[in-house]
């Protein structure tokens, strides 16, 4: 068992050295390669459509790299050495996590991406604890009560969430709830005055300010999550060893928790790597509506600014954040799943 | 008395397609510590009418829409669900034709013995329960049991699995074992060693066994009274010699004639019954064989045939079994 875990975590290097490979292959496409008009006309179009809800930006498609700012990534990528030597010391550089200055805050890219992760990772763990918190529990009843009024009435409350866009859910809360009914603060992650709070004052005041900016993450994120468990749950109570433990005398009640429950639980664990990875990330429309800083809207307003080094920054990043979920997620299978151990070969992606 | 008793049970599912009689009039008894062999051809409903005894038919498809079945004077078509796992696992236990998915594949071996044995003795310890195991993993001839216990079903052959499907069953020393074709997914050899087993513990242990299978040759070997079904209902139920020796019904007749026999002539083919089973829906309305019985007669079309006593212990459902019996004495 350890071994398979050993095997998994050794995995990680080659993974990355690749991820790597390929974002480093994107730095020498920009600037005014093919990525920059890429850019230029994603900007252009967005100012056009008038839906890019971005500050510091020019109708003309951001704001333009300077020669001395081109000069300064160009030295950071090492334009001026062989790719291979290049690439070696680009990786060397992230491997000490320096990962350039960024070209909007002239401050280093690590500590501008430092600075906005707890806030993501909050949003990101709160995020994912009430998803499955919420969505295994309900699976399991709806699949015990399928077809029943409970289990027509919640599909229809969770796939009315899963409709409406999350920047609806978003605005329609802010204004109800911060603007009008002013229950809640308008924005941000922690109030002005943060500082000054006691510890249980600093809890409830990011709380207070995450309530609405969660219900805009959550509110699509039901649907496919329950419905997930449910029919995995479904499937599992139709199977063979379920009949053989009601068989041996069990009450069906308990055979649904001691035999069926754990089992539906593969295909959750399985993209569970997917779904930490995509919640901590962000979204950067609702970050956006509530201005808080967190890694999407990081990320969204460096790729407008032409941020080049933060938006690399933040690909390593996540690609590195993706190749941990990923792991994170073979360990979850591997623990309710006992066949994945001792199987033949250390990756069964 | 018997100590089970099915009488005229009649089971239907709801499909796609309407409702359909899976399961029309069936009646079986059952002796305590006999075995009785339950045979037919895939689809007649062997397994349904062994879920039904258990209890377990899938819910809310299959119903119970006559008929009793009778357990130790008890009609437990009628019991609640919570009555019957006091029964189930406990009086009555069963044995599946897969073993590769009868167990759980995220639970250890051990784990999963135990828990049978834990369900029929609450008050054991843990060190009892174990001890318990080991006595049951080595009855039904599983080697190094200390470390099968603590591995998973994945890491056990399809033999080795069946064998402790068998051990969870007897845990409780049950009075019936239904075994729904136990050998059908293994190896010949295997399935030779699973037979031995199961009739050494019957002499054993006592209990009254019903072996459900399509292989005659394996009725032979094990039962002493067999029940030949044909599409939901029994055409012939015989003491197992007398089977062999002159079958009455139709079906049996094309069923035995089917099975290879020492004395016929070497290389030569097996007669086989020909046509296929109707689907359950697309049943001729009088006997249910008259769309491939050689012998059918109009009547045979509409007038369901009666269940009729040939001898004591003997009954057939053929409404042409005498005049055929005549017409094979004049014959011969
Ligand atoms: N869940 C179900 N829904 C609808 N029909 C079913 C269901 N289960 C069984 N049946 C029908 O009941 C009939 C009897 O099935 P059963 O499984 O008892 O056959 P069997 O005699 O055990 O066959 P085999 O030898 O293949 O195991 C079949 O015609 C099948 O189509
Ligand atoms: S009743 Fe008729 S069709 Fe049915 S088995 Fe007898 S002879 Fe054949
Ligand atoms: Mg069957």
């Amino acid at each position: 068992m350890t071994s398979y875990f050993v095997r998994r975590f050794l995995l990680i290097l080659p993974t990355f050295i690749g991820v790597t490979i390929l974002v480093f292959t994107l730095t020498r496409l920009v600037p005014g390669g093919p990525i920059e008009r890429m850019l230029n006309e994603a900007a252009l179009a967005g100012s056009e459509g008038g839906a890019v809800v971005s500050s510091g930006f020019d109708g003309r498609g951001g704001s333009v790299l300077s020669d001395e700012q081109i000069a300064q990534l160009e030295r950071y990528y090492g334009f001026d050495k062989p790719v291979i030597i290049s690439y070696f010391e680009w990786l060397g550089k992230i491997f000490t996590l320096d990962l350039g200055t960024s070209t909007r805050y002239t401050e280093p890219v690590w500590e501008t991406i430092k600075s906005r992760l707890p806030i993501s990772i909050f949003y990101g763990v709160a995020t994912l604890i009430l998803t499955y918190g919420v969505c295994i529990p309900l699976g399991i009843v709806k699949a015990i009560k399928h077809k029943t009024v409970f289990d027509n009435v919640s599909s229809a409350l969770v796939f009315f969430g899963y409709a409406i866009p999350s920047y609806v859910v978003g605005i329609a809360c802010l204004t109800l709830f911060a603007a009008n009914l002013e229950w809640f603060p308008l924005a941000g992650f922690v109030s002005d005055d943060f500082d000054d709070l006691t510890t249980m004052g600093k809890a409830l005041d990011i709380l207070d300010h995450a309530v609405l900016p969660l219900i805009a993450y959550l509110a699509g994120s039901f649907a496919v999550t329950t419905l997930l468990m449910k029919n995995s749950l479904m499937d599992n109570l139709a199977a063979d060893y379920v009949r053989t433990a009601i068989a041996k005398g069990m009450a069906f009640k308990r055979a649904v928790f001691a035999h069926a429950c754990r089992n539906s639980l593969i295909p959750l664990a399985t993209s569970f790597g997917n779904t930490i990875t995509l919640v901590i990330t962000g979204s950067f429309l609702i970050e956006k509506i509530f201005n808080i800083d967190g890694f999407g809207l990081l990320g969204f307003e460096s790729l407008v600014e032409r941020d080049y080094p933060v938006v690399m920054g933040i690909l390593v990043i996540s690609s590195l954040l993706f190749l941990v979920g990923n792991i994170l997620s073979d360990i979850c299978v591997a623990f309710v799943d006992p066949r994945v151990k001792f199987g033949s070969g250390g990756s069964n992606q | 008395m018997p100590l089970l008793a099915i009488e005229n049970l009649a089971v239907s599912f709801e499909t796609d397609e309407g409702i359909v009689d899976v399961i029309d009039g069936v009646s079986i008894d059952l002796a305590e510590g006999e075995t009785l062999g339950l045979v037919g051809e895939s689809g007649c409903g062997k397994s349904v009418t062994a879920l039904t005894v258990m209890g377990l038919l899938p819910k809310p498809a299959g119903r119970v829409v006559g008929g009793a079945i009778h357990f130790d004077g008890r009609d437990i078509t009628s019991l609640t669900s919570e009555e019957l796992s006091t029964i189930r696992g406990r009086d009555i236990a069963m044995i599946f034709q897969e073993p590769m998915t009868a167990l759980n594949p995220v639970h250890r071996v051990g784990n999963q013995l135990a828990e049978s044995y834990r369900l029929h003795h609450p008050e054991a310890s843990k060190a009892e329960i174990r001890e318990e195991s080991l006595k049951l993993m080595d009855h039904v001839g599983i080697p190094a049991a200390e470390q099968r216990l603590d591995e998973y079903p994945h890491q056990l052959s399809g033999g080795m699995r069946q064998r402790v499907m068998i051990a969870m069953a007897l845990s409780s020393k049950p009075r019936v074992l239904i075994a729904d074709e136990p050998t059908t997914a293994l190896d010949v050899t295997i399935q030779a060693q699973i037979l031995e087993l199961l009739r050494d513990l019957q002499n054993e242990y006592g209990m009254a066994i019903v072996f459900i299978t399509h292989d005659l040759g394996v009725i032979a070997e094990l039962a002493s009274r067999v029940v030949v079904m044909y599409a939901g209902r029994v055409a012939e139920a015989a003491p197992v010699d007398a089977l062999f020796a002159s079958p009455k019904h139709p079906y049996a007749q094309g069923l035995l004639a089917s099975i290879p026999r020492l004395d016929s002539e070497p290389k030569s083919l097996l007669p086989t019954i020909p046509g296929v089973v109707p689907r359950i829906e697309d049943l001729p309305d009088g006997c249910r064989f008259s769309n491939r019985c050689a012998h059918a007669r109009d009547a045979c079309w509409t007038d369901k045939p009666a269940i009729e006593s040939v001898a004591t212990d003997r009954t057939v459902a053929c409404l042409r079994w005498r005049e055929l019996e005549q017409q094979a004495a004049a014959s011969a």
